[in-house]
């Protein structure tokens, strides 16, 4: 076996070795700003991961094409956090204590985004994405940042959206059983209730399950004038669209606010044709950054472009605006939480204003499916 | 209680169950003859939904023959799994067996990450969508038609064990393979025959399932929990067993599903089988060692 000894002596190598491989990549240039991105690369939430992650990296792409920020070009390091909350919360370990990373880019699902951000606790500035729970930036830290809507900004919105033009009579929920999934159904029956319209009932789906028939016979039994669907993950939601219309049920079908995309659209067929849903993303917004974003997204993905990848643009344009703003140093995080508190920050979806909590407004749209295009729904 | 909702949550379970049948049956095949726990058997069924869908999209072919060819594909990918791996160890500690079949699983789920992308795809059917209403009962024809070529595959592969030549020599391998080899038969390529045979059902049942769900590479893990839970319920090696348990576990899962509470529906399995075991402690077929 080794002695204390020897592995004091490695270790002490060890450390020496690690500064020397890195000016020596560097050279003459700055060294790299170093973004961690920790996201659900494999399992059965790995393609919004993939998304979001190729978001990101066209987006690093278009800033370092540019020349980077403050002279500094962006590193992307991808963790896997499998859509659990035990392996986000080793993963953001792994990258703060042995990888060094400047900052973190994460919580793309609320679970994990809860977790996660006790880690990460007033020690690196931390932006998460698509998770919607509103307790991740209600309870977060000085140097949280949130970039979705939360689910009651959403619901909000949304809400008015079904009770003033979908106008159903009454309504059955099937949700995914987590926070988030169960929050919605909260959040939801109240709202509706309000305007007149009666909940039937609801059914909650586990995160692993792979067929719906159960629940959906369930739910159609219940003669609800429109189904509500809160499915973020895109293999689930779509089976379930498709089985909605298998089981014989001949309603409205809801899809929930921030999940609805072109693969989801893709793999539902014809089920999803005139759904709604609710989205700060639409392709054709009008932010100056959005059509070089979209330009190498095209470029160097085969997906189309989608609300998941825009929010990994999104997380480095802000890492990018607070960099630059607190004059190209990465880890002068009061600096750059302050900024991106203080001033607004141009993304590819619009204008984003932080607030003292790190929560983003963002302006949200009506949208449809048509001739399986997803379109935005002006009055 | 409504008579609609109950027996459409029984013809639910029934598909659903025949389903489990299928994969559980080639995972007792292998277990029964060749006494291997293979935990690949699930990366077997994902491969066969994976080469359905190219074989349709890539090659334009038309569901049917799209699944035909995925069967055979991945018979012959068994045959190539046993030979490099199962065969070679075949004297070794059953762990090391386990524990290589649980590498190949795992190699062969990342492999398939790698090689299909992680989004998932869609199998195109042209059943998958086409609902048929059997007095109160909804079914689209691709649940039918799950059922249906499940029943056909069934009773082949039965008729095969008991009557083919092959089949006397799988089961005469099951009882005693040293007894069986001094007879005579050739054990190498009874061997390959099981494998060729337990892929190749894997394969037809995630060609089946496939247009009902999504497929993503890690389907093999739902797939080969599933069949395990049947297998043991049934009995190792016991291909009757399988039938019964698989329908029984399909049944009562969506009725649990349906009428406690859809979060205990995974349970619901795992119950079933502490229950079983405590009351047979070899699965509800099992007598002896033998394939049945």
């Amino acid at each position: 076996m080794f002695g204390r000894r020897t592995l004091l002596a490695a270790a002490a190598a060890l450390a020496l070795a690690i500064p020397v491989a890195g000016t020596t990549g560097a050279q003459a240039q700055q060294p790299p700003v170093r973004i961690a991105v920790i996201g659900p690369m494999s399992g059965t939430g790995a393609f919004e991961g993939q998304l979001g992650l190729e978001g990101a990296q066209a987006m690093a792409a278009v800033i370092n094409a540019k020349g980077g920020v403050a002279g500094r070009k962006l590193e992307l390091l991808t963790y896997d956090d499998k859509g659990s909350p035990e392996d986000g919360v080793s993963a953001a370990k792994r990258a703060m204590e042995q990888d060094n990373v400047d900052m973190i880019i994460g919580g793309w699902f609320s679970a994990v985004a809860l977790s996660m951000k006790e880690v990460t606790r007033d020690k690196i500035i931390t932006v998460m994405t698509s998770s919607q729970h509103p307790k991740v930036t209600e309870e977060g830290h000085k140097y949280l940042f949130r970039l979705n809507a939360t689910s009651a900004m959403m619901s909000e919105f949304y809400s008015k959206a079904i009770c003033d033009r979908i106008k159903p009579k009454s309504i059955a929920f099937m949700n995914v059983n987590d926070d988030w999934g169960r929050l919605e159904l909260d959040n939801y029956t109240k709202l509706l209730t309000a305007c007149g319209i009666e909940v039937k009932g609801h059914e909650f789906y586990n995160r692993t399950d792979t067929d719906f028939t159960t629940a959906l016979t369930k739910l159609k039994s219940l003669n609800a004038d429109a189904i509500y669907v809160a499915a973020i993950n895109t293999s689930q939601g779509a089976t379930i669209y498709r089985q909605i219309k298998q089981t014989g049920y001949r309603g409205k079908v809801i899809a929930s606010a921030g999940n609805m995309n072109p693969k989801l659209v893709e793999l539902s067929g014809n089920s999803l044709e005139q759904v709604y849903s609710a989205s700060p993303f639409t392709e054709d917004g009008s932010a100056p950054s959005l059509k070089p974003w979209l330009e190498q997204y095209r470029k160097d993905y085969k997906n189309e472009p989608s609300f998941i990848a825009a929010l990994g643009a999104q997380a480095v344009q802000t890492l990018a605006f607070g960099v630059e703003a607190a004059g190209g140093d990465p880890r002068a995080y009061d600096k750059i939480a302050a900024a991106l508190k203080s001033q607004e920050v141009p993304t590819v979806m619009g204008e984003l204003r932080f607030s003292d909590k790190g929560q983003a407004s963002q302006a949200i749209h009506l949208v449809q499916v048509q001739k399986k295009q997803i379109v935005s729904v002006r009055d | 209680m409504d008579f609609t909702v109950f027996a459409q949550q029984i013809a639910n379970g029934l598909v659903n169950g025949m389903a489990y049948v299928l994969i559980a049956t080639g995972l007792t095949l292998v277990f029964g003859v060749l006494r291997i726990v293979n935990f690949a058997h699930g990366e077997f069924y994902m491969l066969g939904a994976y080469i359905t869908y190219f074989v349709g999209t890539l090659l334009g072919l038309d569901y049917i023959a799209a699944a035909a060819i995925s069967a055979v594909v991945v018979a012959g990918l068994g045959v190539v799994a046993n030979k490099l791996i199962f065969w070679p160890l075949r004297r070794d500690h059953e762990f090391t067996i386990l524990l290589s079949s649980l590498g190949l699983a795992l190699l062969i789920a990342n492999g398939g990450e790698l090689l299909f992308g992680a989004d998932p795809k869609y199998v195109e059917s042209p059943f998958a969508d086409e609902v048929l209403d059997i007095g109160t009962v909804t079914l689209t024809q691709q649940r039918i038609l799950v059922f249906a070529a499940a029943v056909v595959a069934l009773v082949a592969v039965y008729l095969f064990i008991r009557y083919s030549r092959f089949g006397k020599m799988m089961r005469a391998t099951a009882q005693n393979p040293d007894g069986a080899a001094l007879t005579g038969i050739n054990i190498g390529l009874v061997h390959t025959y099981t494998f060729a045979l337990a892929c190749g059902l894997a394969a037809l049942s995630g060609a089946l399932v496939g247009p009902t769900v999504m497929i993503f590479p890690t389907i093999g893990n739902w797939a080969v929990l599933k069949g395990f839970i049947v297998v043991i319920m049934g009995g190792l090696g016991s291909v009757t067993g399988a039938l019964f348990a698989g329908l029984l576990l399909g049944v009562i899962e969506s009725l649990g599903g349906g009428y406690i509470s859809l979060g205990f529906m995974e349970a619901i399995g795992y119950a079933m089988i502490i229950a079983v075991l405590l009351w047979r402690p070899n699965g509800l077929f099992s007598t002896a060692r033998g394939l049945r």
